[in-house]
């Protein structure tokens, strides 16, 4: 898969597939449309956040101040 | 006293005449109770109702009480519990069939530190199944209904702590937040909620829901009221280990300070944006009231804010699925469908949407502690619409274009939530189907008490926390 391919049930398929995620086929178009629009939005957020000038910047694991 | 002017006192008000013996936990403790016997049915904002432990342990205030023996202003006040915070011996089912029959040996150390204070637990209220999710219509227990409309939601999801706070049911109780599931229902059912820094409440005992976002913290109809419930339970924990070792301060006595000088920040494009007429001319009348009481209001850009939805809903997937692996695999149609597929759908993003968003928060945490030297506070709507029909999956807010509601409804709270940064929510009127509005206030990591004194004085200038349902 690439960022440019669109969601669909296959992707889903393999998908669950890697995770050993037994979804029902019933359930799988559903997941794909709905996936397709939170990926989409995953991937913008991740290509924002790869920009260079965030190279310095570490995930939130534990906030600094205690 | 009459039951109706009972379950009409707020803590602060039940607690001094407990104290002198001129009011009496059991009294107290009974006129909640057929309270909820009478509104229940309506609202089903209860899980269990606990009469019977009630009964005892608010017998055994009245009798310390009598004795000179009062432990704290929670002594003898009967508080509800959301169902995902363990309570020992009584049963915790996070709303869900899966922990139908979980019953906890140990209490949540929030639990144990009310009861330490003396509070009655008079029942654990209904919820979001495992707390995914912001509407509190849930398959196993029942659709949670608004006191001020039966008929629209009461958000979540602590629905049922915020329907059973504003019902006079209890005078407080516990909630908590990940994305806003304590200040959302405190909007829209007018009370207060406040979501703590990170750390400043222990989550011990809490059923998770996204581990790097979670809080527990109080319900109440009054700021004072949560002021009084926060004390009992903020404070380093031991078996938390992500609990803060920073000192709790006396926020009561921060409470009267004034807020002359307080300085305010809306942020820019995004306070005041994509709201419902209704929601946005009432925080703009709020505002005017804030800046009669001296707060200053200035304007702060903010330019990263626009990607949080996204890394909310990325975060606030992937975690509760690693959560749930287990009984997604071998108990799935147990789940109802929202929370099931929610939870599906949270096993497909790649750890680099996940780090990534982890990362988008620190810029987030940055923009914030950068705008925090130029202002105290930042103020939003806490939601962009009122309550809206049980059952609705869209909202319109604007240009009659319907939307997601579960993109929508976090479009102010899952702010802070990212940002790790603490948040009130207080009633501040209501629109012309007399739904409530609520407004959220923004501060610094762990500065609850500039938060509570804001709140407090907002509310001795107006009476709009003192309206209650007609049920």
């Amino acid at each position: 898969m690439t960022p440019s391919e669109p969601v669909t049930t296959e992707s889903i398929d393999r998908l669950c597939a890697l995770a050993a995620l037994p979804v029902p086929a019933e359930r799988r178009r559903g997941l794909a449309l709905m996936f397709a629009d939170l990926v989409a939005a995953a991937n913008e957020l991740s290509r924002k956040m790869a920009d260079a000038r965030h190279r310095a910047i570490v995930p939130i694991v534990r906030f600094p101040e205690r | 006293m009459t039951d109706t002017n009972l379950v009409n006192l707020t803590i602060r008000e039940a607690a001094a005449q407990i104290e002198r013996s001129a009011l009496s936990p059991v009294e107290l403790t009974d006129a909640m109770l057929q309270r909820i016997a009478h509104v229940d049915k309506t609202l089903n904002a209860y899980i269990t109702v606990c009469g019977e432990q009630a009964r005892e342990v608010a017998l055994a205030a009245e009798k310390m009480i009598r004795a000179g023996y009062h432990l704290s202003p929670l002594h003898g006040i009967p508080i509800a519990i959301k169902d995902n915070i363990y309570t020992r011996g009584v049963r915790t089912t996070a709303g869900s069939k899966i922990l139908a029959d979980f019953v906890p040996q140990e209490d949540a150390t929030v639990t144990a530190r009310l009861k330490r204070a003396g509070a009655v637990i008079i029942g654990k209220t209904n919820l979001h199944e495992f707390a995914w999710g912001g509407t509190t219509d849930n398959p196993h227990y029942g659709t949670c209904r608004n006191p001020w409309n039966p008929e629209r939601f009461p958000a979540g999801s602590s629905g049922g702590s915020g329907a059973a706070v504003a019902a006079r049911t209890c005078l407080g109780a516990l909630g908590t937040d990940t994305g806003g599931s304590i200040r959302l229902p405190s909007s829209v059912n007018g009370i207060v909620g406040i979501r703590p820094t990170i750390g400043r409440v222990s989550n011990h005992n809490v059923v998770p829901l996204a581990w790097t976002m979670d809080t527990v913290s109080p319900m109440a109809r009054t700021v004072e009221d949560c002021v009084l419930m926060f004390e009992i339970i903020a404070g380093h924990d031991p078996l938390d280990d992500h609990s803060a070792l920073a000192p709790v301060p006396d926020y009561r006595g921060e409470l009267g300070r004034g807020l002359r000088g307080l300085r305010v920040g809306l942020i820019r494009d995004y306070s005041l944006s994509h709201v419902q007429p209704a929601v946005g001319d009432t925080i703009r009348a709020a505002l005017k009231t804030l800046e009669s009481l001296g707060v200053e209001i200035e304007e702060v850009a903010m330019s990263s804010i626009q990607g949080n939805i996204s890394a909310q809903l990325t975060i606030e997937s992937c975690e509760p699925s690693t959560y749930h692996q287990e009984w997604l695999r071998t108990r799935a149609t147990d789940y109802g469908d929202d929370v099931r597929t929610l939870l599906e759908l949270g096993e497909m993003y790649l750890a680099t949407h996940y780090l990534q968003a982890q990362r988008y928060r620190s810029v987030l945490r940055k923009e914030f502690v950068d705008g925090f030297k130029r202002v105290d506070v930042f103020v939003t709507p806490t939601l962009p619409f009122t309550a809206t029909p049980c059952g609705a999956t869209k909202v319109v807010i604007e240009n009659n274009r319907e939307e997601d509601m579960l993109s929508a409804i976090m479009q102010f709270t899952g702010v802070p939530s990212l940002a790790g940064l603490p948040a009130l929510s207080v009633p501040v009127g209501f629109d012309a189907a007399g739904l409530p509005v609520g407004m959220q206030v923004i501060g610094r990591p762990f500065d609850e008490a500039t938060l509570f004194r804001l709140g407090h004085a907002y509310q001795h200038a107006t009476d709009w926390h003192m309206r209650a349902p007609s049920l």
